[in-house]
């Protein structure tokens, strides 16, 4: 049974894509908690929505290609600017002015995004595990990116990272990646949860969505977060395996913003850690009330 | 001694009439602190100043009428409108542009006007007991009010204030009304403190204060200026305040849209009783009015973290820091893993650094405790228990600095070696520990110096009281209690009339480590080799005169000194060595050919334990050395020191260790004569344990 039950529950539709997005609480600010990769979909803020909702309204949706939302099949509809779209048009549907961001991983470009280009509806943005290009990824991975689509032959490791893989044996993909997620040790729970919720999702949608972030370039991200003018949060695990720690701190020092390392945590601190995160959200919300 | 010096104390001046004002830090907002002057002043906030002033800048006032500020005469001089302009001239001298005014009763209304026509400035109201006509007040108000300009014979209780009455014997009228506002069991220094500033004014200026004040007094007039503030405020007030029913309190809040802190059992004067619960609730008000900044911060997930210790050592002088560190190095002997951070100040870091212990860097934030008890003492006399009551500020500010480090630490146990303020605060504040806790102590039970009369027995067995008490109700707060020495140390005394006895109680709630030196005495074959090691030649006699690390010993040196030329006639062989300790300067002592003087001396007791006497002070660590090496020693109690009189005159002669002088009737001949008669003779001491530190780290390690 769900911790609580969402006040309102409703979709928005862009150009003949939709979006199933939720409402919880009342009070003010607003605080958006953004889709991550479409792998998972908006339960993964499980953890974080009953306590925040006590205290602040809570919007949430699944990000495009993930839970009750539409799967468009080409890759540019996974832009991160298509998932910002998509953050603002259910803000405009529940009469939302300003919002306080929370971004996981990748929900970080989409946050990047709206803190740049539509500061007015942003009173602050927090980053957990931020999935920004700004410090190089470690060798292995970045062979295995440009090998994404090629055949390999059993592939090990991060070498799962690829589309004919996906296809072959999705599964096997996910146990592996979401393994990665949870380097904590007694993470059973977590691991399933995110198990269970990838499998919601299909191997042709997580490859357009791959292909969806061409332009998200090293460069292209620096410039925005070189105009995030709100104040910004940056959440990350020393022993995040999925996105180094390096690429937060950098994260922080772009935006002057505020860097909380979590000594030995991996890349969902949210559903492993949900207190600490909690208290960090709040402790950061009521800092934007001056 | 203040816990916090201003930075800058200055006045305004306004028609010829001095306001005083004091301001620690800078940067905006900044706290206005009004008290309800004139029957108090500014030092009302001392126990809050210190721990705000860290994160705020903080500014106080003397309102007229009391401390430095004037005394205007006249009613006229008291008016509203006086007071505002007051307040405003000193916003303008600090420049304060952005302020969050803190008020307490007659003070609120003051604030509220302020609020209320300097939006711009004002961005928030905390007021403390609000005297704000909002609500009826208690019925022992009615006589005094209406009969106030009467001419009432011989009036008593509330009747007490009255105008006539206060010029015939002002003083009676603070010492009823404070009584009346401290409710709360345990309140002798609040009440002391309290009456001793309402004594600073006099009778004219009360009655002109109260005469011109014109707050508003009915309802509609109250409820208006309560309507007209639109900052955020907080209320804070007692269930049994005497002088400002609560439901004033709780009618601001309501008419302000403010939120309402009730301090359930708390009287008026919530500011001096309960400062810790109240500089959190003013430092949470504030961080949601500004927003508290973010920092950049580490978080270790639980299992990751390594076992932490956070040990404090009693600061006064010297006495701790050896046995601590002796603890601290069995403690990791059990537990390698262990890692151990000291909150302390000097002199204690000077032994610290010395082995290389870990010093918190917090520690520079503590309010120096050694200063304090220097400042009480006089030539050879400190009285130490009042001079632990007079250190209620310190304790306060060192405890909030201690909280935040162990909110922040995130420690598995605090170990503090009779850190007062933890122990004490956590009992009054218990929602407020973190960790276990361990508490070391070498003596229980404050005991009254026989010439304190009457007045000072019924003090110590009222701290005794509150102390017995707190752990009756909350057992949790110590998770092990640590008597260093054994039962027979424990005086044979009662906490006090209608209490248990020591002893009694103390074997209930303690467990006994034996005493802890914190080093092995020399067996009788090595003391040659020793002696060699520190200069000192067979054919010489050794005297060492060390007074501990406190810098309340001058007195006692320069009176040793004055007998050593004596001493020396009668013992040609006499070499002797006088230690000054960290905090007297040696280049300030007399000198005489011969005589050597050191500063501090690191491992002080390997001299004392070859010496071939030793004069010292009544002080258990220095004494408890000398017995352990069995060595002659003289000491001379501090005059009106109960621990030095009493507990450790107590343990010495269980030991029959030592020979206690008097300073007082002690001469230089006398000293001179007492030095010729007990230098190098053989002593027959029961023997001192050895294994102190480590059954201390055994009972410690159980937690862990």
């Amino acid at each position: 049974m769900r911790a609580v039950a969402a006040d309102v529950e409703a979709s928005v539709t862009r150009d003949g894509v939709t979006v199933h997005y939720a409402r919880y609480g009342y009070a003010s600010p607003t605080l958006v908690l953004l889709p991550a990769w479409s792998l998972v979909h908006s339960r993964h803020w499980k953890m974080q929505v009953p306590y925040l909702a006590r205290h602040y309204t809570v919007l949430t949706f699944d990000g495009r290609g993930s839970g009750r939302s539409d799967r468009p099949a080409s890759p540019a509809s996974y832009s991160a600017a298509e998932f910002a779209a998509d953050a603002l048009a259910v803000m405009d549907a529940t009469e939302t002015e300003r919002a306080v961001l929370v971004s996981v991983s990748r929900g970080a470009l989409w946050s990047l995004h709206l803190c740049a280009e539509h500061p007015e509806r942003v009173l602050g943005a927090i980053f957990i595990a931020p999935g920004v290009p700004f410090e190089p990824p470690a060798r292995e991975r970045v062979v295995v990116l440009q090998r994404f689509d090629e055949v390999v032959e059993e592939p090990v490791g991060w070498e799962k990272y690829n589309a004919h893989h996906w296809k072959a044996d999705y599964r096997d993909f996910v146990e592996f990646f979401v393994g990665r997620m949870f380097t904590e040790q007694h993470s059973t729970k977590q691991y399933e949860d995110a198990v269970d919720w990838a499998l919601e999702t299909d191997p042709a949608t997580l490859i357009a969505s791959h292909y969806g972030l061409d332009d998200c370039t090293p460069q292209a991200i620096g410039r925005l977060a070189a105009k995030v003018r709100c104040p910004v949060l940056v959440i990350h695990g020393s022993d995040d395996a999925v996105r180094a720690h390096p690429a937060g701190a950098s994260l922080a020092e772009r935006t002057c913003g505020t860097l909380v390392t979590l000594e030995g945590s991996g890349h969902f601190p949210h559903t492993r850690d949900p207190v600490r995160l909690n208290l960090l959200i709040r402790q950061f919300v009521e800092g934007t009330r001056r | 001694m203040r816990a916090r010096q201003p930075d800058r104390a200055d006045v305004v001046e306004r028609k010829g009439v001095k306001v005083a004002y004091e301001v620690v830090g800078t940067g905006e907002p900044g706290l206005l602190l009004i008290p309800a002057a004139p029957i108090s002043h500014a030092r009302s906030w001392k126990g809050l100043v210190p721990f705000l002033s860290r994160h705020f800048t903080v500014v106080t006032v003397d309102p007229r009428g009391n401390g430095p500020s004037d005394r205007p005469a006249g009613r006229a001089a008291y008016g509203p409108d006086e007071m505002l302009a007051d307040q405003l001239a000193v916003l303008d001298a600090v420049g304060l542009t952005r302020a969050i005014v803190v008020a307490h009763c007659h003070a609120v209304p003051w604030a509220l006007r302020l609020a209320a026509e300097h939006a711009d400035r004002v961005w928030g109201v905390v007021a403390i007991a609000p005297a704000v006509a909002l609500a009826p007040r208690d019925g022992h108000w009615a006589e005094p009010t209406e009969r106030w300009a009467d001419e009432v014979d011989n009036p008593t209780g509330w009747g007490l204030c009255n105008r006539h009455f206060w010029r015939q014997d002002y003083p009676a009228w603070p010492r009823f009304f404070f009584d009346q506002l401290l409710p709360e069991p345990h309140s002798t220094k609040q009440y002391e403190d309290a009456v001793s500033w309402a004594l600073e004014t006099d009778p004219e200026t009360m009655i002109a204060e109260r005469e011109g004040r014109d707050a508003p007094k009915d309802r509609h007039a109250a409820e208006a200026l309560c309507r007209s503030v639109r900052c955020p405020t907080l209320v804070i007030h007692g269930t049994d305040d005497r002088c400002q029913p609560v439901a004033r309190g709780q009618r601001l809040a309501e008419l302000t849209g403010g939120d309402l802190v009730v301090l359930e059992g708390a009287g008026h004067l919530p500011q001096g009783r309960e400062p810790v619960k109240v500089n959190r609730l003013v430092k949470a008000f504030v961080d949601r009015i500004e927003g508290e900044p973010m920092r950049r911060q580490v978080w270790t997930r639980s299992l990751r973290r390594p076992k932490r210790a956070l040990y404090l050592s009693s600061p006064i002088g010297l006495g701790h820091a050896r046995r601590d560190v002796a603890v601290v190095k069995e403690l990791k002997r059990l537990r390698p893993e262990l890692e151990v951070d000291w909150l302390a100040q000097h002199p204690v870091t000077s032994v610290l650094e010395a082995e290389g212990e870990r010093i918190h860097p917090a520690s520079a934030w503590l309010a120096n405790e050694s200063a304090h008890i220097a400042s009480e003492a006089c030539e050879h006399d400190l009285h130490c228990f009042q001079a632990l009551r007079r250190m209620d500020e310190i304790l306060v500010a060192n405890f909030m600095v201690f909280q935040e480090v162990v909110e922040e630490g995130l420690y598995d146990l605090v170990i503090g070696d009779e850190a007062w303020d933890v122990d004490h605060f956590w009992h009054e504040n218990p929602e407020l520990k973190r960790g276990d806790h361990v508490w070391l102590t070498d003596f229980v039970g404050y005991l009254p110096m026989p010439d304190g009369g009457e007045h000072e027995a019924f003090l110590t067995a009222d701290y005794n009281a509150e102390m017995i008490e707190h752990i009756a109700r909350y057992p949790r707060i110590r998770d092990s209690a640590i008597f260093v020495g054994n039962p027979d140390d424990i005086v044979p005394d009662t906490f006090g009339a209608d209490l248990p006895n020591i002893r009694d109680w103390t074997e209930t709630h303690f467990s006994f480590s034996g005493y802890i030196t914190g080093f092995t005495p020399p067996d009788p074959d090595e003391v040659p080799a020793v002696r060699a090691e520190l200069g000192y030649r067979d054919d010489e006699q050794v005297c060492v005169v060390a007074v501990g690390g406190s810098g309340v010993g001058r007195a006692l040196l320069e009176k040793v000194i004055a007998a050593y030329p004596l001493a020396k006639r009668l013992v040609p062989e006499l070499r002797m060595v006088v230690v000054a300790g960290p905090r007297i300067d040696p280049g300030s002592l007399p000198s005489h050919p011969g005589l050597e003087v050191h500063g501090y001396v690191n491992r002080l007791y390997r001299h004392l334990s070859v010496c071939d006497l030793a004069v010292a002070q009544g002080g258990l660590t220095t004494t408890m050395e000398l017995a352990a090496a069995k060595r002659p020693f003289l000491y001379f109690p501090l005059r009106h020191h109960f621990e030095q009189t009493f507990h450790v005159r107590h343990r010495l002669d269980r030991y029959g260790a030592g020979r206690c002088m008097d300073y007082a009737t002690s001469d230089p001949d006398l000293i001179a004569a007492a030095v010729g008669d007990h230098i190098g003779e053989a002593v027959a001491y029961r023997d001192v344990e050895t294994e102190g530190a480590a059954q201390a780290a055994r009972l410690i390690a159980e937690l862990l």
